[in-house]
């Protein structure tokens, strides 16, 4: 049984979720101490559980420690089959880290996976649908993925209330990820999405961003969707020959819109003024798909320690080479797996 | 193990409209269902006929923001939600109904919503574990925080929360009598007498004699005169307590009345003695009885005269202090036996006071346990508690005929310290009352046995009282020796065999059996007596 050491690295949620999905991807059982030990609120949290739960249901897993506050768990996974799912996480949790868990395992399979997510899916702790759906799922079909993705509602913090379904499909095509340049930019698009609130503050936060990144009227956006609860959020989105970039900043009770604008300015600038694809959310995301398939190369600005983590622990499951070559301002990262896994390729 | 909330629908609280500004406030009954580390599995929601359609907005949005949360509705109605009896009774009828899991599923009691009288009412009955498990209260958020903000999960029976319960430690002194030791009591003797003593220690400066078995509360009811005298500005100086039976010999002269130096062997120094020392103040003189004659004479002058010689000294000393004598045994038989004064009596005999026993009693044990635990909380600054049945059962057993209290007020102490100190936190537990029954019994149960050589029991039932205290203890214990042989023995000549086994060896003829009768007769005890005890 791998152990993996839940207090290492950023030691947070993160390394629970790699592990739960290396372990479901290689067949490996694992056993996960001292989760979040150093936290305000150690052990697992209702997120955690859910994701710990989707995984113990598409691998018919045997779990232990699965309550809420544990620090250890042992996850021994089954069989994994592909199939149709439906998981639902409270308002806080969100759906893009349950999909996250899951996804490498279910796209490695023969057959095509339904996989309906209810709960949070803008709620400004983790990735957006939006994010996922045009930024992270491209960049992961380069490795010869395929999935289908659609929103019907969305769930913003705190009534969440989202819901979502992606269909997953068997890989088609065995290739390594390579992505190291932008190419050329072909457009940027600013967007505010929200519900139950004026849109007097969509329109302060278009102003902010025009003013500051200079995008033309016809490129700025704003759409009212479908909500049980109000919600916020700006994004931007950068579209480059090679590869669509996007960010994104979650409106908040009690910050103004200016001020949530203004945060996403920050990200945008910091990402122009590098010259690398891969921002610092896409990056630590795609190495455990990049390990469990050909792996691949790119060139990334910054490296989070939630990248470095997730490294640490696909070289615990993986024999695999991870090499990163920092240069002024970029990183390098090539991942070469060196044993070929199980599952074979279509 | 499942979390099952039970809590009142908040209709204030829980009541922000249906509209989506209801996101932005803080509802209690939603909020606790948010907690990214509190997982509720069911909750049991109480509400009245009238919050209908809000309960069904609440269940509503707890199931988009926690989907793992099944809400159960509970009509419970409260025509008057400020009526303590109708809240208490509907909840009542609540918990009694519903069918409690402990093993499958642990309890949460939500008491941040709901009428202040509702609120206390949850906290009784899951005091009294009608509704068993924890108390849950949520808070807002604040300024830096977020809108679900945040919970406490308090255990009533942790010990942790001790130091919030010792501030609830009642100032019994304040306002109550102090020779009751601030405890309400039953018995009607007990309190006709300390009605007296209370006005005779605040108008008299005669001494006070109080008489009563060992662990009555002699020394404690003197130290409540003390005090209420001190209280009330008669006294100004210390409260001196000596018990007469630690003191033997020249010590006894030298420790009450001091001595010079060099006035015996091994004074080295001034010394005051004891009745200087309370010069101003009291003097508590315990198991006076046994004070030595010589030692009488002297205080029978200190008391009458205020003065005093001290050993080795040629000049009298001079203090002003009240006595109050304990006793437990009867000084007018001591007098009879030549052992006590009677002008020492008659002197210390004006206020007279019979502290009746614990078993005399019975009434004032609950009010007398009470005083123990809250003493014990002073001492161990961690208050102790019993539950319900642990003390049901304990004041069962106290009232009980087996309960026979041979130490008085010190067994009642010593049983309160030993299951407080036994209790893990701070509660007294049925385990706790029964393992402590069983070393009470097991305690008076020894010492119930005949000691063969100490104890007098078989003597009082062969001699009457005032032949008893006419003989030496050392006399006594033989005879005890000898009544216990003869019972053992067929014949007054086996006896005597065994009696006299050493004596005999060395007269020419033995006549056993007659030894014996003259032994017996001393006492007037007849053989004839002793087998048919």
């Amino acid at each position: 049984m791998i152990i993996i050491d839940g207090a290492t690295g950023e030691g947070g949620g993160q390394i629970f979720r790699t592990a739960l999905t290396l372990s479901m991807a290689l067949g490996k059982p694992v056993r996960i101490l001292n989760i979040r030990a150093g936290r305000k609120k150690p052990g697992l949290l209702r997120q955690h559980l859910a994701c710990l739960k989707a995984a113990r249901a598409i691998s018919s897993a045997e779990v232990t420690g699965d309550v809420i506050g544990s620090q250890d768990v042992t996850f021994v996974p089954g069989k994994v089959k592909a199939g149709s799912f439906h998981f639902s996480v409270g308002s806080a949790g969100s759906t893009t880290l349950i999909f996250q868990t899951i996804f490498p395992v279910l796209a490695l399979q023969d057959e095509v996976s339904e996989v309906t997510l209810e709960g949070g899916t803008h709620n400004g702790m983790a990735p957006s649908f939006d994010f996922l759906h045009a930024c992270f799922l491209p960049a992961v079909e380069k490795l010869g993925f395929t999935f289908a993705s659609q929103i019907e509602s969305y769930g913003f913090y705190p009534a969440g209330g989202g819901r979502w379904t992606t269909r997953i499909y068997p890989r088609k095509q065995a290739r390594p990820l390579l992505l190291l340049q932008r190419g050329q930019l072909q457009g940027c698009e600013a967007l505010v999405t929200q519900a139950k609130i004026p849109f007097s503050v969509a329109d302060r936060e278009l102003e902010v961003l025009r003013r500051a990144l200079h995008i033309d009227d016809a490129n700025l956006h704003r759409r009212n969707v479908n909500s049980v609860g109000p919600g916020n959020i700006v994004s931007l989105q950068l579209q480059y020959s090679d590869h669509v970039e996007v960010m994104e900043a979650i409106g908040e009770r009690g910050v103004r819109a200016e001020q949530v604008a203004k945060k996403l300015v920050m990200q945008v600038q910091n990402y122009q003024a590098s010259e690398a694809p891969v921002g610092e959310f896409l990056a630590d995301q795609l190495i455990v798909p990049m390990a469990l398939t050909e792996g691949g190369c790119f060139c990334a600005s910054p490296l989070s320690s939630h990248f470095n983590t997730n490294v640490a622990v696909v070289e615990k499951f993986l024999d695999v080479n991870v090499e990163i070559n920092h240069n002024a301002h970029n990183a390098l990262v090539t991942i070469k797996p060196l044993t070929k896994t199980h599952w074979t390729t279509h | 193990m499942k979390t099952v909330v039970i809590g009142i629908l908040g209709t204030t609280l829980d009541r922000r409209g249906k509209r989506k500004e209801r996101w932005d406030k803080w509802r209690p009954t939603v909020s606790m269902c948010q907690q990214e580390d509190l997982l509720i599995d069911r909750l049991e929601l109480l509400y009245d006929a009238r919050s209908r359609s809000l309960a069904e907005t609440v269940t509503e949005d707890i199931a988009l923001i926690s989907p793992e949360t099944q809400v159960c509705h509970h009509h419970v109605d409260f025509t008057d939600a400020w009526d303590f009896e109708q809240v208490y009774a509907a909840l009542l009828d609540f918990a009694r109904s519903y069918t409690f899991k402990p093993q499958e599923e642990n309890y949460l009691i939500h008491i941040t919503t709901g009428t202040h009288v509702a609120q206390i009412c949850l906290y009784l009955l899951n005091e009294a574990h009608y509704l068993p498990g924890k108390l849950l209260q949520t808070s807002p958020a604040g300024n830096k925080e977020k809108l679900s903000g945040s919970y406490q999960i308090i255990d009533l029976d942790l010990s942790k929360y001790d130091e919030i319960a010792s501030r609830f430690k009642k100032e019994h002194e304040e306002g109550t009598t102090y020779l009751k030791g601030g405890i309400t009591t039953y018995n009607a003797t007990f309190n006709t007498m300390i009605d007296q003593l209370e006005q005779v220690s605040i108008r008299s400066n005669e001494p006070i004699l109080i008489m009563g078995p060992t662990g009555a509360g002699k020394s404690q009811l003197a130290k409540r005169v003390y005090e209420l005298r001190k209280h009330r500005a008669r006294l100004s100086g210390e409260l001196v307590t000596v018990n007469c039976a630690t003191l033997r010999g020249e010590n006894a002269m030298s420790t009450l009345f001091g001595h010079k130096k060099g006035a015996f062997t091994g004074a080295i120094s001034d010394r005051p003695g004891l009745l200087k020392q309370a010069d101003g103040g009291l003097l508590f003189l315990d198991e006076v009885g046994e004070l030595g004659l010589d030692e009488q004479a002297m205080l029978l002058r200190a008391i009458e005269d205020k003065t005093f010689m001290p050993l080795g000294s040629d000049k009298e000393v001079c203090s002003h202090f009240q006595l109050i004598a304990g006793t437990n045994k009867n000084l007018v038989q001591c007098v009879k036996a030549g052992s006590f004064r009677d002008d020492l009596l008659a002197r210390i005999d004006l206020w007279t006071y019979t502290l009746p026993s614990l078993k005399e009693r019975k009434e004032d044990i609950e009010p007398n346990l009470d005083y123990e635990l809250d003493a014990y909380a002073k001492k161990a600054n961690t208050l102790v508690t019993f539950n319900k049945n642990a003390r049901t059962r304990y004041l069962d057993f106290c009232l009980s005929r087996d309960a026979l209290w041979s130490g008085n007020f010190r067994d009642l102490n010593a049983s309160v310290t030993r299951m407080a100190t036994l209790a893990s936190g701070g509660r007294i537990t049925e385990e706790n009352v029964d393992a402590e029954i069983q070393r009470l019994k097991q305690k008076w149960q020894t010492q119930e046995q005949p000691d063969p050589v100490n104890s007098f029991n078989m003597l009082d039932q062969l001699m009457n009282d005032n032949y008893l205290v006419a003989f030496d203890n050392y006399e006594l214990a033989a005879l005890t020796y000898a009544v216990n042989v003869c019972r053992e023995s067929a014949s007054m000549a086996e006896a005597g065999r065994k009696l006299f086994n050493v004596s005999r060896e060395s007269k020419s003829s033995n006549n056993d059996s007659h030894r014996i009768k003259q032994l017996l007769q001393k006492f007037n005890i007849t053989f004839h007596d002793i087998k048919s005890l």
